[in-house]
């Protein structure tokens, strides 16, 4: 606690608060591990692509349907593989975070990382447009029924997001700035 | 054997891979193995989970259109997957992990029709209701495992270094 609120201080005093998140976070125990440990990495990283593979292997298909293709299958019987989904995002969340409190420095510098971030955001919030605006509409829907407007805008932005993300996330190693 | 994987790895191709700065040459052909990566294993996991109970109010007969687009998956890894050894043919070759990861991946591909002929049919007709026998939820519990272990190799193929 103490820790932070110093670099908390550091950070409001200064303008250069990448470099302080970044000194802050390798002096953390979590930090320490991930870099030291020798499976903490590749370990994360197989869980990383799990979880990607779950997240776009269920999303995908749900977002066909709101474009409008197979239309014989109704959105809320699909939905019921969403859990699945959100697991396999947790599972990317959560290793994502370990790969950035590791090395911050490959992340935060890097402009790579901040496009992944813009189309998560992206993802995210047309997620939540669809869920309080549409959400009941879509289960209403009878099966065959084609989808209105709205779906096929909400089901192109959340695909086109969600891959954006991935090729954000595949070239970090080779963008302006990376270090890895 | 070693011959030929120097050769490979000394060809034209795997050069311009290996050294081109493009984003173009080898960073867009791992990403496009990614996305490959999603799709195949990506479908087949979703389609899985409802033989195994999940989303059962999906039609079965519904979403028999997955599997053309998990063997686009499944070429485009092909593809950029052999552009990829291509670079680096000669640790690769010979490391157990990367061998490991084609048997895994060739025994996943395999299951593929076995899991489609299994709940559609072999031939089918129009008309022929689709089911969940036994074997299907047999092939989607091994097919999930399998794809979870091509995961797993493929992402140790990075970290291991066999000469």
């Amino acid at each position: 606690m103490e820790q932070f609120k110093a670099w908390l201080d550091a950070a409001l005093a200064s303008t250069a608060w990448d470099e302080t998140l970044i000194a802050f976070l390798h002096s953390t125990a979590l930090s320490q591990w991930v870099v030291n440990g020798q499976w903490v990495w590749p370990i994360a990283e197989t869980l990383h692509f799990i979880g990607l593979a779950l997240l776009i292997g269920i999303i995908a298909p749900l977002d066909a349907r709101l474009i409008g293709f197979m239309p014989r299958v109704p959105i809320a019987a699909l939905h019921r593989l969403v859990p699945w989904a959100i697991g396999g995002f947790a599972l990317c969340l959560a290793t994502g975070l370990i790969f950035f409190v590791g090395t911050p420095e490959q992340y935060v510098l890097n402009e790579s990382w901040w496009m992944k971030i813009l189309f998560l955001a992206i993802a995210g919030a047309n997620m939540l447009a669809f869920e309080t605006t549409q959400r009941r509409r879509a289960d209403a829907l009878p099966a065959g029924a084609p989808t209105p407007p709205a779906f096929k805008v909400i089901g192109s932005l959340s695909l086109a997001s969600w891959f954006l993300v991935l090729y954000w996330g595949r070239m970090l190693p080779f963008a302006v700035g990376a270090s890895f | 054997m070693h011959e030929l994987l120097t050769t490979i790895e000394a060809s034209a191709l795997a050069t311009f891979l290996r050294e081109s700065t493009s984003v173009w040459a080898y960073p867009t052909v791992l990403m496009l193995h990614t996305v490959g990566l999603a799709l195949l294993v990506g479908l087949n996991a979703a389609f899985d989970l409802r033989l195994l109970g999940i989303g059962r109010g999906v039609p079965l007969e519904a979403i028999e259109t997955w599997f053309p687009v998990m063997w686009i998956g499944f070429w485009l890894n092909l593809v950029t997957g052999v552009l990829l050894f291509v670079t680096d043919p000669i640790r690769l070759g010979t490391t157990t992990v990367f061998i490991s990861k084609l048997g895994i991946v060739a025994a996943g591909v395999v299951l593929i029709p076995l899991l489609q002929r299994a709940v559609y049919g072999a031939g089918a007709g129009p008309g022929q209701a689709p089911r969940i026998p036994p074997a299907a939820r047999a092939y989607a519990v091994l097919s999930l495992l399998i794809w979870t272990a091509a995961i797993v190799t493929g992402r140790l193929m990075a970290y291991v270094s066999e000469i």
